[in-house]
């Protein structure tokens, strides 16, 4: 049976739990770090990325209903957190809609649930199950070490190739330039959360393990995205320095 | 291996070579008590001062040059918004709040939203 980690021993394990399959590392990232991709690409992205996390105030919602009240300052960061996304500035989903048009795309049909791959429904299904039932220290593991503090490793590669190789505006691209530094506070404050708040060894046991498992969700996801929009265009992913294979093909 | 030197609170924060890393995490990491609000790079709570080592910052993006205005030629920069890949000392008023709640001062720069521009 598993013993209690102390809080750095924790820390160190839930980095080490997606480490290996990070999104950043999958064929669509890759394509798009490199400048592969074609605008149409794009709004294929941003169509399912607004089904995978459009309802991210609905899952911090319901997070913030299982989380009790003498967890004051893990309920106060979900509060806080849904207010960046949907109030405090540009509404998030808007600047990703914003992004799409920049690419040729529509409002209407980057929000028809229809134009989004079943991976993409899968995540939101997964999220709002993960937010709706698991412990609030279970479901802060999955949404925010899981999937939100990954993005800043994600859009940092991608914010420079968007500007400088598709040829993007700031104001085109700002979705990204805010998520890279906003969900590096986040997933900070999510890893606060979860090493104080995961205090016997079975929550750590079980947020390491929907660590992984989100880890793996955003991972298939992202190289469902290459199989289905760009692989018919540009052939199976290769990559092109071979001293740093790409995880999937 | 380089080292943020939080010169305010008298801390530090050391990472590994050949990282870069986002200022205010790693304050919020550490639990050193460096005043921010958002996040976001809206609110300016979280300009400081960079007294070292200005050459290992990344420049300031969009967001926060229109926040910080004519701030970003006086040494300023915003926490939230700096990533280091090498030694940096910042220092900052302990009592400031955000730009747009601080009484009779001009920051130069505007809220980082685009009203007006897009």
């Amino acid at each position: 049976m598993a013993e209690l980690m102390s809080r750095s021993e924790f820390r160190v394990a839930l980095e080490a739990a997606f480490s290996g399959t990070m999104a950043k590392d999958a064929s669509f990232s890759r394509a798009w770090a490199t400048g592969k991709l074609h605008k149409q690409h794009f709004v294929h992205w941003a169509t399912n990325h607004y089904h995978y996390i459009g309802p991210f105030g609905d899952y911090l919602g319901l997070m913030y209903a299982n989380t009790p009240d003498h967890a004051r300052d893990a309920k106060d960061f979900l509060l806080q957190n849904m207010y960046e996304e949907e109030l405090s500035d540009d509404r998030h989903t808007d600047l990703l809609i914003r992004f799409a048009e920049a690419c040729g795309g529509t409002r209407e049909y980057v929000q028809n649930r229809d134009n989004a791959m079943p991976f993409a429904k899968g995540m939101q299904g997964w999220m709002y199950y993960v937010s709706g039932r698991e412990n609030f220290v279970v479901s802060s593991a999955a949404l925010i070490v899981g999937l939100e503090s990954q993005v800043p490793s994600i859009y940092r590669t991608q914010y420079p190739t968007l500007i400088n190789k598709y040829g993007f505006s700031e104001w085109e691209a700002e979705f990204f330039d805010l998520h890279i530094t906003s969900d590096e506070i986040h997933g900070e404050r999510g890893y606060q959360i979860v090493l104080k708040y995961a205090d016997t060894p079975e929550l750590q046991q079980r947020c390491l393990h929907f660590v992984r498992e989100a880890a793996d969700m955003r991972f298939a996801y992202t190289k469902a995205l290459y199989e289905n929009y760009v692989m018919p265009d540009l052939g199976p992913w290769v990559e092109e320095d071979e001293r740093e294979p790409a995880l999937v093909g | 291996m380089p080292r943020i030197y939080f010169k305010t609170a008298d801390a530090h924060v050391d990472f590994a070579e050949g990282e870069e890393v986002n200022v205010l995490r790693m304050a919020i990491r550490e639990d050193i008590d460096v005043p921010w609000q958002c996040a976001s790079g809206n609110c300016g709570t979280d300009r400081l001062v960079v007294e070292e080592g200005a050459e290992n910052l990344d420049p300031p993006r969009r967001r926060e040059r229109a926040r910080l205005g004519e701030l970003v030629d006086k040494g300023y920069r915003l926490a939230c918004q700096t990533y280091t890949r090498g030694d940096v000392t910042f220092s900052w008023d302990p009592d400031q709040v955000g730009l747009d709640d601080e009484p009779g001062t001009s920051s130069g720069g505007s809220r980082a939203g685009w009203a007006g521009s897009g």
